[in-house]
């Protein structure tokens, strides 16, 4: 599976089991990426997506439930114990700080990073993508 | 009680499930995101009336509850969950600011911050503002040198309050940047892109006639989605590691 995650400055990813934060160009940014593709997520990130396009697929098990080549959206899940299926990583960093108490935890050190791209978000000035492949 | 039974039966219940095939860590956090998040907004609603410790409208706290500092910029108070009375979540806009006390010094600042509160112009300045216990103090060792900023109480990007007496504290550079502005962060950028409120309230902390506060009481909750999106309740640390304050004046040495 293809791993999307989205972290603040410190690889932090929800605060009091919410999310740090959310931008609306983000989630197009993600629909355009994953367009044809199906996309896994649970219902507590869903409800950014609707109304939910047809690839979506919403389960609380999404990240046992993709398949090699599709994508998992996962805000509330650290990617470490699924390392053994994770095939690529798309890291967005919203290079802003933010509470934490929950981290990714997934060590990216001898992925390669194949992408690195800038764009404005809606609420944020600079969201970073970062695709690693092993 | 039997809250505090069910915590212990479901951290068991997740030990257990952490022992479980690939992916179990993911299991058992997996769980009940969204199903505790509910479950929280549920327990707050009935709750509001049995809370221990709920303190007065300014929603101070007692200083000898809170840990010691130990290196973390804020600690995290009852459980996360605001001091709010039901009554006070509105999402009718309007922003308020405490008279100061006897000495000077600031008390609670509360708003339902919305997009109508947040300014569009950038900060203007503020230094002609002296809050309690302000000195003006370099160290080469803090990031932009000066151990003191003035520090908003409700920050400018959400309510616009800049150059407020009522509003502005003698706060380390710690406080301010490690501790407030990632609060104030996530609170902004909700309110942006939902439209929503957030009733948020920040009261600073003092002991007895201390000049400059010992930190502050931050408390959100959004109102729309009774605080599905936003709900915290966290004392920031007024410290600045390497130095040594004296909270009666505001004078201070580098830390032995």
């Amino acid at each position: 599976m293809i791993w999307i995650s989205i972290v603040d400055n410190s690889m932090g990813m929800l605060f009091n089991h919410r999310r740090q934060s959310r931008d609306r160009v983000l989630v197009q940014r993600i629909l355009e990426i994953t367009r044809g593709h199906a996309l896994w997520m649970n219902a507590y990130t869903a409800s950014l997506f609707e109304p939910l396009s047809p690839g979506i697929h919403v389960d609380e098990r999404f990240y046992e439930r993709a398949a090699s080549g599709e994508f998992v959206l996962a805000e509330t899940i650290p990617p470490g114990a699924c390392e053994k299926e994770i095939e690529k990583v798309i890291l967005y960093h919203w290079n802003r700080d933010y509470p934490a108490d929950t981290y990714f935890d997934l060590d990216l050190t001898d992925w390669k990073i194949t992408r690195t791209e800038e764009f404005p978000g809606f609420s944020h000035d600079k969201i970073t993508e970062e695709v690693y492949c092993r | 009680m039997k809250k505090k039974i069910y915590a212990l039966l479901a951290s068991f219940m997740l030990a257990v499930s952490m022992l479980l095939t690939a992916c179990g860590n993911a299991d058992a956090i997996a769980g009940n995101i969204a199903s505790q998040v509910r479950e929280e907004v549920s327990q707050k609603k009935q709750q509001v009336e049995a809370a221990d410790s709920v303190p007065d409208e300014t929603g101070s706290v007692d200083l000898s509850q809170i840990p010691e500092f130990s290196g973390k910029p804020y600690v995290v108070i009852n459980g996360n969950k605001p001091f709010f009375k039901t009554d006070e979540l509105t999402a009718q806009s309007f922003e308020s600011y405490g008279n100061l006390d006897n000495l000077g010094r600031c008390t609670a600042a509360k708003a339902s911050v919305s997009q109508d509160t947040m300014p569009e112009e950038k900060r203007g300045r503020i230094g002609n503002i002296k809050p309690t216990g302000w000195h003006t103090i370099r160290y080469s060792f803090i990031n932009g040198r000066y151990l003191y900023n003035r520090c908003h109480l409700i920050g400018y990007q959400l309510t616009g309050e800049n150059a407020n007496p009522k509003n502005l504290i003698t706060g380390t550079r710690y406080l301010n940047v490690d501790g407030m502005l990632p609060f104030e962060n996530m609170v902004a950028d909700y309110v942006k892109e939902t439209g929503n409120h957030v009733l948020y309230r920040v009261t600073p902390v003092f002991k007895g006639n201390e000049l400059v506060a010992r930190g502050v009481l931050m408390e959100a909750e959004s109102v729309e989605d009774h605080g599905e999106g936003i709900m915290f309740n966290v004392y920031c640390y007024n410290n600045q590691p390497g130095v040594d304050i004296d909270y009666a004046t505001g004078e201070s040495q580098a830390a032995r």
